[in-house]
This record gives structure tokens, sequence and C-alpha cells, in this order.
């Protein structure tokens, strides 16, 4: 029967373009998806974007983070545009902007460079603004690109 | 026509003040060039606007865009658009765009708006 079924997928392919589950198609999008109930440890760079509904302990690097609200996530997670819902415990290194909504439930250390907080979040830790802070960048190799940007708005100060 | 004569007259225009000053709210407003080294402390209200050093105490307490605190600020809610260097303790906080804020803050909802400067250990309390 799953012999006969995925020779049927491959046959109605073309036509049943709807049904987009039964063709994987290669991810480009350099696009991470851990799913609720999947728990993963380890290291993630080098994404594009990634999504975090499971449990991920380790470090995350990628220019787009959402840690959705069943999401857990502890270690060290850095990006551009970071929305957190879920948990996290450790430490979040925005570039760009920082969404903490009121599901949100954080421990450790934020260094932000806009931030936007939700009525009901919960944080527990310390606040750093990129601007203000000098003797605090831990930055990448892979980063410092985006840093040199920052700077000239850092400038403004 | 007597049933439309009642319509040339101009309806009663109220005036909407900015606050009440009938209501039981006793509210204190401090100008930006108040400068108070000390302690000021009320019940209720407090809009501020000046320069202060020392304590600041209230049910609510609303730091205005101007307003700068070095010291400690207790109240139920503060909003708050200046500048603080210190320790902030409230039930609700909110920070708004143009908050700069360097310090402690002990909450239990808070709520941040982009634009704002925060350098400071946040503490959740329930």
């Amino acid at each position: 029967m799953d012999e006969n079924s995925t020779e049927m997928d491959e046959n109605n392919s073309e036509l049943a373009s709807d049904e987009s589950q039964s063709t994987p198609i290669d991810n480009d999008a350099k696009a991470v998806n851990i799913g609720s109930g999947v728990r993963v440890d380890g290291r993630i760079e080098g994404a594009e974007t990634s999504d975090i509904s499971g449990t991920l302990t380790g470090t995350l690097k990628s220019s787009n983070i959402n840690i959705n609200s069943k999401g857990a996530f502890s270690g060290d997670m850095s990006g551009q545009e970071i929305t957190i819902s879920g948990s996290v415990d450790g430490e979040i290194n925005s570039d760009d902007y920082l969404i903490v909504n009121n599901s949100a439930n954080i421990k450790g250390i934020i260094e932000y460079a806009s931030l936007q907080v939700s009525y009901g979040a919960r944080i527990q830790g310390t606040l750093r603004h990129r601007g203000s802070v000098q003797s605090y960048t831990p930055v990448s190799n892979d980063e410092v690109k985006e840093d040199e940007i920052n700077e000239n708005q850092e400038g403004d100060q | 026509m007597a049933l439309f004569g009642s319509s040339e007259k101009k309806p009663e225009v109220k005036t909407e003040f900015m606050f009440d000053t009938d209501s039981t709210i006793n509210q204190s407003t401090l100008a930006k060039d108040i400068k108070i080294n000390g302690s000021l402390e009320s019940t209720d209200y407090i809009d501020f606007s000046g320069h202060l050093t020392g304590t600041l105490k209230s049910s609510t307490i609303n730091l205005k865009p101007s307003s700068y605190v070095k010291g400690t600020i207790t109240a139920d809610t503060i909003t708050v658009e200046g500048e603080v260097d210190g320790d902030i303790q409230a039930k609700d906080i909110y920070i708004k765009s143009t908050a700069k804020i360097k310090g402690n803050i002990r909450y239990q909802n808070i709520d941040i708006q982009n634009g704002s400067i925060i350098n400071a250990d946040l503490f959740y309390s329930s």
C-alpha cells in the first residue's frame, strides 16, 4: 500500500500541487525548524531563519530567530531579528531588534540594539543596550559586517 | 415649525479639562525647572518633569521626557519617559521610547517600547 501510494504521489505531484508534504523540497532557505516536542542539543550556525517550537540547548546563530510560545532555549543565541514568545535561559545577543512577547520567560543576559517588551513578559537578568556598552562586544567573525553598520548608528549616541 | 424651534438653540458645550479638579485624585505636577535634593512622597499621582536626587514615592508616577531622577523610585505604577539612574520598584512599569534607565528594576509587570535605552538588572517578582 505504501509503495503504491508513493508512486501515486509522484505521478500526481504536478497536478496535486497543494499537497506539498508528499514532495520534499530542498531547503535552500537556510531555515531551521524545530517542532514542538523535538529536543535538540548542539550548535546551529549560518541559519537565515530559525523557528524553535521544541527544546534547543546549545548555541544558535541565525539572522532571524523565533522562539515560539512552546519553544524553550537554553544557551547562547545571537542574531539580528529575534522574537521570543517562549522560555530562554542564557544569553541573547540581538544586533537589530528584539521583541519579547507577553508569554515569554527569560532568564539571563540580554544585549540589544532595539528592544520591545510586551506587558506580562517575565525577564530576570541583565539588560545591556548595544550603543551604551563599549566594553562588552562578543563579536564573531561572521557578524563583523553587520556590526560595522550598527556602529554607524551607535555614533549618534 | 414649532417642532424645529428648539433646534435653533446651540447645544451646550462642555469643556473638558486635562484633569478633573473635583475628583478625589491628588495630582501633583512638577515642572521641568524644579530641582529636588531629598525625597518626594505622595499617596496618589505625580507628574514629574524636573530633576530629583534622592527618593521618589507615590502610587502612580509619571516621569516625563525632560525628567531626571537619581536615586530610588517606588510606586504601584510607573511610566518612564525620562532618565533614571538608580533603583525602580513597581508593580507595573511602562518604559517609553524616550526613556534612559541605568540601575535596577524590580517589577511584576513590565512593558518596554523600542527606542528606550536600558542598562539595568531586572528582577521579576510575582
